[in-house]
C-alpha cells in the first residue's frame, strides 16, 4: 500500500503546481466556465490515467522488463541480446505515453501530412537502434563522447537534407522518448550486460544515448518521405 | 454535457493504446511460454499489471486529448492576441520553473549526481540550477513563437557549448548530462506546454505551428544538459584546487 500512497504523492506533485498556475492564468484572461471545466475535467483524467500508469508498470512492466533485461545476457549470446534489445526497445517506445501525445499533435498541426503511426514507429525504431548501439559500447568500451558528437555532427548533416518543417518535431522527439517505460527497462538491461560481457561496470549515457535516436529516425523519414 | 465530451473519441483511444501496448506483451507473453515459465501467481502480476497500465494510457491520453490540448492551445491564441503578447515569456518561465520542481525523475537524477560527487555538490543547489535552466528554456522556446526565432540559432550554439565544455568533464558528468536531457520533459510538457507554444504558432500571422509550433521539447532537453555539465566543470576544477592543496601539506 505504500506503493500506492508514492504513486498518488508522486502524480499531486507532477500535476498539481502547473495546474494551479495555468487555473491562475485563466483567471487571469477571464476564460469561459466551459474552458476552464475542460481543463479542469482533463487534469482530473490525467491524474488518474497517471495514477494507474504508474502503479500498472510498477506492478507488472518493469519487474518482467528487469527479468529479461537480465536474463538475455546470460545466454552468452551477443547476437541475441542485440536482436532482443532491438526488438524490446521498439516495443516500449511505442508504448510511451508522450511519444503519442507528441505524434497527435504532430498529425494534427501538420495536417495528417505524417500519419501517427508512421512517426511512432520511425521514434521506435531510432530508439530500438540506439539501445544497441548503446549495449556495443559498453561491451567495446567506446567512449560515450565520441559516440555522442559523432551523433549530433549526423543529426546536423541530415538537418541539411530533410525538409524544414521535419525538424523541429524530430528534435522534439529525442525528449519524448526516455519516460517511465523505457528507462527501468534499459538500465536493466545495460547492467545485465556490464556483468555478463564485461566492460565498465555503468551503465550510465544508456538514456542520453537512447534520445539521439528517434532525432536521426525522423530526420531521416523527412529525407526519404518529405 | 462537459463530462460527455471529455469522453468523445474515447474507443479510438482505446485502440491506440492496444496497438502501443500490443508488441510489448506479445514479447512478454513470448518470454513467459518459452524461457521463464513462471508460476501462475506471479504471471498474473504481470497481467494485472499490463491492465493496469493499459487503462491509465488510456485516461491520461483521453485527458490530454479532450481537455490539456484543446485548453492549452485556446490559452497560447488568447495570451498571443494581447496587446502585451510578450507576457507569454515571463509565464514560460514560470511554468517552466514549477514543472521541474515538481517532475518526480529530477529527484532521481539529483540522487544519482549526489553519488558521483559523493555529496558535494547540495542537492537543493542542484535541482534550483536545473529548474532556472528549464525556466529560461520554456521562455526562450515562446520568445522564439512570438518573434519567429530560428531553433538553430538556440540549438547550435547550445550543443557546441555542451561540447565545448564535455572537454572538462569526467565521463561520468557526461553520460549523467546527456542522461538528463529527458529527466525534464515530463507529462505536462509534451501534453500543455506543447498545445500552448501551438496555439500561440497558430494566432501569430507569419508563423506555421508545424515550424514553431514544435521544438520546445528540444530546448527543455537542452537545459539539463548544461546546467549538469557546468556543474561538472565547476566540480573539476575544484577537485583539481582540492588535490593540488592535499598534496602541498
Amino acid at each position: 500500500m505504500s506503493s500506492l500512497k508514492n504513486t498518488l504523492i508522486e502524480v499531486a506533485y507532477s500535476i498539481l503546481p502547473i495546474t494551479l498556475v495555468v487555473v491562475i492564468i485563466q483567471i487571469a484572461l477571464r476564460m469561459s466556465y466551459e474552458d476552464f471545466a475542460r481543463f479542469a475535467g482533463g487534469a482530473v483524467l490525467v491524474c488518474i490515467g497517471l495514477i494507474l500508469f504508474f502503479l500498472g508498470t510498477k506492478i507488472g512492466i518493469v519487474p518482467i522488463g528487469k527479468m529479461i533485461g537480465e536474463y538475455l545476457p546470460q545466454t552468452g549470446k551477443l547476437s541475441i541480446v542485440i536482436l532482443f534489445g532491438l526488438l524490446l526497445g521498439f516495443s516500449v517506445t511505442v508504448a510511451e505515453p508522450d511519444v503519442q501525445v507528441l505524434a497527435m499533435q504532430f498529425s494534427q498541426a501538420s495536417q495528417g501530412a505524417v500519419p501517427k503511426l508512421i512517426l511512432i514507429s520511425a521514434v521506435g525504431i531510432g530508439v530500438a537502434v540506439y539501445i544497441a548501439l548503446a549495449l556495443l559500447k559498453l561491451i567495446k568500451g567506446w567512449s560515450i563522447k565520441y559516440l555522442i558528437i559523432a551523433s549530433y555532427v549526423l543529426v546536423l548533416l541530415l538537418a541539411l537534407f530533410t525538409p524544414d518543417s521535419y525538424i523541429p518535431v524530430a528534435l522534439d522527439s529525442g525528449g519524448v522518448t526516455t519516460g517511465p517505460m523505457t528507462v527501468p527497462f534499459i538500465l536493466a538491461l545495460g547492467v545485465g550486460v556490464a556483468s555478463t560481457f564485461g566492460g565498465k561496470r555503468d551503465s550510465f549515457g544508456f538514456v542520453g544515448l537512447a534520445s539521439v535516436g528517434p532525432i536521426l529516425a525522423v530526420l531521416l523519414l523527412g529525407v526519404l518521405f518529405g | 454535457m462537459i463530462i460527455l465530451s471529455l469522453f468523445s473519441g474515447f474507443t479510438t483511444t482505446l485502440k491506440e493504446v492496444a496497438l502501443a501496448l500490443g508488441p510489448l506483451f506479445i514479447i512478454v507473453c513470448f518470454f513467459q511460454f518459452f524461457i521463464f515459465h513462471l508460476p501462475g501467481p506471479k504471471f498474473s502480476d504481470v497481467v494485472k499489471g499490463f491492465i493496469l497500465t493499459f487503462f491509465g494510457i488510456a485516461l491520461f491520453l483521453q485527458g490530454v486529448y479532450a481537455g490539456f490540448i484543446p485548453a492549452g492551445q485556446k490559452m497560447g491564441i488568447m495570451l498571443s492576441e494581447l496587446s502585451y503578447n510578450w507576457i507569454l515569456i515571463p509565464i514560460g518561465f514560470v511554468i517552466g520553473f514549477v514543472a521541474i520542481l515538481a517532475e518526480p525523475a529530477v529527484h532521481v537524477m539529483i540522487d544519482e549526481v549526489d553519488k558521483v560527487t559523493s555529496g558535494s555538490i547540495p542537492g537543493p543547489v542542484l535541482l534550483y540550477c536545473m529548474a532556472i535552466g528549464v525556466a529560461f528554456a520554456v521562455a526562450l522556446a515562446m520568445a522564439r513563437v512570438l518573434y519567429g526565432i530560428p531553433l538553430a540559432y538556440i540549438l547550435i550554439p547550445g550543443y557546441i557549448v555542451a561540447f565545448l565544455m564535455m572537454r572538462y568533464c569526467s565521463e561520468q558528468f557526461i553520460s549523467i548530462a546527456f542522461d538528463s536531457g529527458g529527466v525534464a520533459t515530463g507529462p505536462m510538457t509534451v501534453s500543455f506546454i506543447m498545445a500552448m507554444t501551438i496555439g500561440v504558432a497558430t494566432a501569430i500571422e507569419g508563423r506555421d505551428p508545424v515550424l514553431q509550433g514544435f521544438g520546445m521539447v528540444s530546448l527543455v532537453a537542452l537545459a539539463p544538459i548544461l546546467t549538469i555539465l557546468t556543474l561538472g566543470v565547476i566540480y573539476s576544477k575544484l577537485s583539481k584546487i582540492y588535490d593540488e592543496e592535499n598534496s602541498k601539506t
